[in-house]
């Protein structure tokens, strides 16, 4: 599993190590039932705090993204969220509101927003199918 | 432990050798489970403060709490439930490096072997060495050794990466650090001192900056990260004349403006907006760079 943390991009360092596990598990770098790196080897290879690893890791339990199976460690659940729809979709809108407001700023019109996320969907797809 | 009572607490501090002023009203609260930096250029006096948190030196005004307790008073107690690791190391020259972890070992009520021969291996040390054939980083190495099996609650390194070359320096202090936290994840709090900042930037959740002996800046690090960053604005022409007084600092270059935010760079970034920059970019500052950044006049 290869994470990158960059510091100069402001966000939580937990954070980071959340998103990047999430679009993995998305991408199908990283497969259901695959086991992930236990906290403390994580935390070394990545030169962090074994806390924000463990932070992270807590995280991505309670949303669900992956499960501790006691002694044996951690894994990426088979099936995903345990959210209910609006939660999820609530999550979701909080998400999309910046790059909308981003689009705005950067002049690329709305049709060209809608094409562009529609690409990345289809991008992903391709890179799904080729860890499969 | 009750989690309420903060591990280090200093108040007011002050601290003189003889005439010459050390640490200057100094305030510190670490709470327990955290990894603590004190970053600081040499004789910005965090030495001297660790010192008096480990009755070594007497604060000539102020208080100093470890665990609730005074230091002074409860010397032994204190100590029992501490490992720190001085700026310079110091063994016995003719015991090896086997003899020597006994001997720390025997001042202690608890020692975890596993993880003494686990960073023995790890650090590929040689247990019949003598003391005095061992590099700095290797002695370095056996005292971080000796400061995590005891398994105390606090650990105080003074300055553990300077002086050894960079080989060495990599991924050494990670390991122990790691090492120490794994025994009671969350509990076991950690106070660093150090001018080498970018090695600690991913193990420091809190830090404070001393300069003349004197608090000048504390924050937890990923809050750091997101109020200081560096603004960068090029424009087609030369930079308009802004308002840009909520900036800590503002450097022009031809068709460039730099800035440096302390917060409210969002609302810097839409005053750049208006003029239409060629390219507008934002990145947050590392820890070293909001080092430079809080010492600068």
């Amino acid at each position: 599993m290869r994470l990158h943390i960059n510091f100069k991009s402001g966000k939580p360092v937990y954070l980071q190590v959340v998103d990047q596990i999430k679009s993995m598990a998305a991408s199908g770098a990283l497969r259901p039932g695959e086991s992930l790196p236990s906290i403390r080897p994580l935390a070394e290879d990545l030169r962090l705090n074994r806390n924000t690893v463990a932070k992270a890791y807590a995280e991505l339990e309670s949303l669900g993204v992956i499960e501790t199976v006691p002694g044996k460690g951690c894994f990426l659940k088979t099936n995903q969220s345990p959210l209910r729809k609006e939660v999820r979709r609530k999550l979701l809108i909080e998400e999309i509101d910046p790059l909308i407001v981003q689009a705005h700023h950067l002049q690329v019109p709305d049709e060209e927003f809608i094409e562009l996320i529609q690409d990345r969907i289809e991008a992903l797809a391709e890179k799904r199918k080729d860890f499969a | 432990m009750s989690t309420s009572v903060p591990a280090i607490e200093i108040e007011h501090l002050q601290y003189a050798y003889g005439r010459a002023e050390a640490v200057h009203d100094m305030n510190l609260r670490v709470q327990s489970g955290r990894c603590y930096g004190l970053f600081g250029r040499n004789g910005a006096g965090k030495t001297t403060t660790m010192k008096c948190l480990l009755n070594l030196l007497r604060p000539r005004s102020g208080s100093v709490r470890v665990f609730g307790m005074d230091p002074n008073k409860q010397e032994v107690e204190v100590k029992r439930r501490l490992a720190y690791v001085p700026d310079q190391v110091a063994f016995y020259p003719w015991m090896s490096v086997r003899e020597t972890l006994d001997y720390l070992a025997s001042f202690r009520a608890n020692w975890n072997r596993k993880t003494e021969a686990d960073l023995i291996e790890r650090f590929r040390l040689d247990p019949s060495a003598r003391a005095d054939s061992l590099s700095k980083g290797q002695r370095t190495q056996v005292a971080l050794i000796a400061a995590v099996c005891p398994e105390t609650e606090l650990l105080i390194l003074d300055e553990p990466t300077s002086g050894l070359d960079p080989i060495v320096r990599r991924e050494f202090i990670e390991t122990v650090i790691g090492a120490y936290q794994e025994g009671d994840p969350g509990n076991r709090t950690i106070l660093v001192s150090t001018h080498l900042i970018s090695e600690f930037e991913g193990l420091i959740d809190e830090f404070t900056i001393m300069d003349a002996g004197r608090n000048v800046l504390t924050r937890d690090a990923d809050q750091a990260r997101d109020r200081y960053q560096k603004i960068r604005a090029r424009f087609a022409g030369t930079p308009p004349n802004l308002d840009l007084s909520a900036a800590m600092s503002v450097r022009r270059d031809g068709r460039e403006l730099e800035l440096i935010a302390n917060g409210g760079s969002a609302d810097l970034m839409k005053r750049l907006e208006q003029h239409h920059p060629e390219s507008l970019t934002v990145e947050a500052l590392t820890l070293e760079e909001i080092f430079v950044a809080a010492l600068q006049p």
